[in-house]
């Protein structure tokens, strides 16, 4: 095992149950993502050593800053961890420059002032310096919140919901910046959001987490359409999950059929399931394809599925849709069209509209009785 | 040397604190301009550094203060400061006096409290201590005290050294407070309360009695105006301050049992003390005590 | 005018102030980031000289310290005079009966500042003491001054616990407000009136002092927003 890479393990049940188990790379950016109470903060801060949990262990480029069968626990202020932190906790009474030239206890006392005002540089607060964090932006705050966390010369940098005190159009300038900054960085970065959204933008690998404990670790794109479980689609946003029984494989043609009610349905090619077992089923709306009177495509071919629309609504450009497609049961089948195409094809709540699943966005996971 | 407290007299402070840490600790204030962005921080530093540095001139100045202690009941507070300062002009030495409630005396000696002379209003207290084994001898009579039934100006109390009108005064409510010591530890204040008994007055007005804690404090209280009237010591009722603003006449003698006023020195007692001591029996010391209205033993 | 028990009141403020705050720091520190069982208990023993009567607190610390108690012997063995009826005595009293005044102030200067504060200051590689002086205190200084300003005007009011432990020697432990009960009882009126108008001064001083800092603070604050 490469040595620079973190390796994080931990185990609680009270007061924060936790089971996590992730690892990540130098120069790369680890997304922790969950809902709130999920424990990410927490993770975050067992890793720079402001929390410590009942079991777990931790090694950083080498370091062992975390055992707790062997005893061995080093405290905060000796890892050398960059934490920005939700709500920047910068020092009220210091300037920007004074902010960062606490975390450089470890730099020769004639270097810092020289080295704090270049790294001030680099994240764009140049001519900021002698600014008391009360005369700064928030977008400004943040800066000077990851200048300072950088400063510490960090094995490990974590961000904890970094964006989430700004306005939209500050946050999408730190994106860039952040994205910029990482290029010179090789350290592993570990961000936790509850953005999904800037989960799969930011980050090279996602990490899901519930209830503390990691439930799968990928990157985003692989996340979002290939769940482990139910659990997951539902965490990443999914709507569309169904149970369905495995009906056969049909390996030539890489595909697998599942029962789901009293249709057939072809799937993406799952042998892990033997024939005859109850799985959960998810397929994204971008695999919904609506069949439309004006413009029919060969691919209403595939998994045609008919309904009523029990709900339209339209949001501006797009319009969200509900089919349900088994009446009496609860299998609706979400998913949205731009608006003037639900207009042109007369969908409205009450109408009838069939669409087509296609066969790879439907994912096969296992059931899990649990969730 | 003295076993007496050496504290404030040896130039470091108590505890051994030494002054140059203290001085370090002050330098370090200078660190604090950061905390005070609002304050004038020259003055205050200079203030600090004054306070700090001030008290070793303090403790120099009563440096001079290895002077004995003398415990002196309430009621000898203007005799013995005369006689204090006649001494200190005699001989050029100093005591220092404290006065109080002789009962009081009597139980922080037994706690060690470290007087070298003992001025008691009640000889039964230097006969305990001397039981004890805390004096150096059973001590020697310096005075008889009087009680003075004392009135402020504008009263409507008669004057009488039986106290005949006092049982009156309470009952169609001329007296509605009524001053004396407390008479569980101060002698004047149990002399009073025999008095009042004796006058047949004592079940009337217990209920409108304001307590002293010493004789003095029953002065101040008879006379300030928030009492009708009271029974002190005749020699608090012969002082400067309170001869202008009350009238008194000396209560008399056969209505309570003499206040044998007797002193005694302390195991501890040293040379100055040993000389204010037989200074204090010197014919000068007992004209003055005459003048404040005791009476004198031997004639 | 007593000059000598009023140097002798002000230095026994100056002394408990020294001796309190910093001690105080580190206690309120620690009451303000931690929690642990029977912290209740341990903040209301610290905050029971408000209540106590003085009288009841100078009882205890008669039977504790005075001459017969073993801390007493112990005293007079190690330091050759006793401990009450002295100076030191009066100190030991003082720092007591100040308690709450000098840990209630920073414990809630302390307990406004934002655990994350802390918790960057650690990230920052600042070890604890460096972070108590570089960040808390600074932060805290409103509720420093206060513990200050109350302490010392306190102590130099204070009178029943005094009288009872350390006897009113003059020089050692009569201080300034057992002088102007002093002069009273020898009806020396304009004596304790010209002390009681300097204590008077000073309390309203430390007070001005406390609020003045407190509301400047508060106006700050109200800018940044």
């Amino acid at each position: 095992m490469p040595t620079d890479r973190l390796h994080v393990e931990l185990g609680q049940e009270r007061p924060i149950p936790l089971a996590v188990e992730l690892e990540c790379a130098s120069g790369e950016m680890l997304a922790l993502v969950g809902p709130s109470g999920s424990g990410k903060s927490t993770v975050l801060r067992a890793i720079a050593g402001i929390y410590t949990p009942d079991r777990g262990r931790i090694d950083v480029d080498g370091e062992t800053w975390l055992d707790t069968r062997a005893g061995v626990r080093r405290p905060a202020h000796e890892r050398s961890a960059g934490f920005v932190f939700q709500h920047y906790a910068l020092f009220p009474h210091l300037t920007a420059l004074d902010n960062v030239l606490q975390a450089m206890g470890h730099i020769a006392a004639g270097e810092r002032r020289e080295r704090a005002r270049r790294l001030l540089e680099r994240t764009n607060l140049g001519g900021l310096e002698s600014r008391r964090p009360a005369q700064l932006s928030g977008g400004q705050q943040q800066r000077v919140a990851v200048a300072r966390a950088l400063a510490r010369d960090p094995k490990v940098l974590l961000l904890d919901e970094p964006f989430s005190a700004v306005d939209q159009v500050t946050r999408e300038k730190l994106y860039e910046e952040l994205a910029t900054l990482r290029r010179d960085l090789s350290l592993p970065i570990v961000l936790v959001t509850h953005a999904l959204d800037e989960a799969s933008m930011l980050a090279d690998r996602m990490c899901i987490l519930h209830r503390g404990a990691t439930l799968q670790t990928d990157t985003p794109l692989v996340v979002m359409t290939r769940p482990a479980s139910p659990l997951v689609a539902r965490l990443v946003g999914l709507k569309n999950i169904f149970e369905a029984d495995v009906a056969g494989h049909d390996d030539e043609r890489r595909l697998t059929h599942i029962r789901w009610f009293d249709r057939v349905l072809e799937a993406g090619h799952a042998p892990r399931f033997a024939a005859g077992t109850r799985v959960a089923w998810s397929v994204p709306p971008s695999h919904i394809v609506l069949h439309r009177r004006d413009r029919p495509s060969r691919g209403e071919r595939e998994n045609p599925v008919a309904g009523e629309v029990i709900r339209c609504v339209p949001m501006g450009a797009m319009t969200a849709v509900a089919l349900r497609v088994v009446p009496g049961e609860r299998a609706d089948l979400f998913f949205s069209v731009p608006t003037h195409v639900a207009r042109r094809n007369g969908v409205e709540t009450g109408a009838p509209a069939s669409v087509s699943l296609l066969a790879d966005g439907i994912h096969l996971m296992p059931v899990t009785r649990a969730s | 040397m003295p076993i007496v407290p050496s504290g404030p007299t040896d130039g470091t402070f108590p505890l051994g604190v030494s002054p140059v840490r203290v001085l370090r600790f002050a330098r370090c204030l200078g660190r604090f301009r950061m905390m005070l962005p609002t304050l004038p921080r020259r003055a205050l530093l200079r203030f600090a550094a004054a306070l700090f540095l001030g008290l070793p001139a303090a403790d120099a100045a009563h440096a001079a203060q290895d002077a004995p202690l003398v415990a002196a009941a309430a009621d000898l507070r203007f005799a013995l400061d005369e006689i204090a300062a006649a001494f200190a002009l005699e001989t050029g030495r100093s005591i220092r006096i404290v006065y109080g409630s002789s009962g009081n005396f009597r139980r922080q000696i037994a706690e060690g409290a470290p007087f070298e002379v003992f001025l008691s209003a009640d000889e039964s207290l230097v006969f305990a201590l001397a039981r004890e084994g805390l004096t150096v001898d059973e001590g020697v009579l310096y005075a008889t005290g009087r009680l003075a039934l004392v009135v402020p100006e504008g009263s409507p109390l008669k004057l009488d050294p039986e106290l005949a009108d006092l049982a009156a005064a309470v009952g169609d409510g001329r007296v509605r407070k009524f001053a004396i010591a407390n008479p569980e530890h101060a002698p004047y204040g149990r002399a009073a309360q025999e008095a009042l008994e004796s006058a047949g007055a004592w079940a009337a007005i217990r209920s409108r009695l304001v307590v002293g804690e010493n004789v003095a404090q029953a002065t101040q209280f008879a006379t300030s105006g928030s009492a009708q009237g009271g029974i002190v010591a005749l020699s608090l009722a012969l002082a400067p301050g309170v001869l202008g603003s009350a009238r008194h006449v000396p209560v008399s003698e056969s209505m309570h049992k003499p206040l044998r006023q007797r002193m005694v020195l302390l195991k501890r007692a040293q040379a100055t003390a040993r000389e204010f001591y037989a200074y204090l029996r010197q014919p000068a010391a007992r004209a003055v005590l005459g003048r404040h209205g005791f009476a004198l033993p031997g004639g | 005018m007593d000059s000598t028990a009023l140097l002798l009141s002000l230095k026994l403020a100056a002394l408990t102030v020294a001796i309190l705050v910093p001690a105080g720091i580190l206690v309120a520190r620690f009451l303000a980031a931690r929690e642990f069982a029977g912290k209740a208990f341990v903040e209301a023993l610290f905050a029971l000289p408000l209540v106590l009567p003085p009288t009841v607190l100078g009882y205890y610390l008669l039977v504790a310290m005075g001459g017969s108690s073993p801390l007493g012997r112990w005293y007079e063995a190690a330091f050759g005079h006793a401990l009450v009826f002295t100076f030191d005595g009066l100190l030991v009293a003082s720092i007591i009966f100040n308690l709450p005044f000098a840990i209630q102030p920073l414990q809630r200067a302390f307990e406004a500042i934002p655990d994350d504060l802390r918790h960057a200051a650690a990230c920052c590689g600042l070890t604890g003491a460096q972070s108590l002086w570089r960040i808390e205190l600074p932060l805290a200084w409103p509720g420093l001054l206060t513990a200050v300003a109350l302490t010392f005007a306190h102590t130099l009011g204070e009178f029943g616990v005094v009288l009872m432990v350390g006897g009113s020697i003059p020089g050692e432990t009569k201080t300034i407000a057992l002088a102007i009960y002093d002069r009273v009882q020898g009806f020396d009126m304009a004596g304790a009136g010209l002390m009681s108008a300097v204590l008077l001064l000073l309390s309203v001083l430390a007070i001005g002092v406390t609020f003045l800092t407190s509301s400047r603070h508060r106006e700050k604050r109200r800018h940044a927003d």
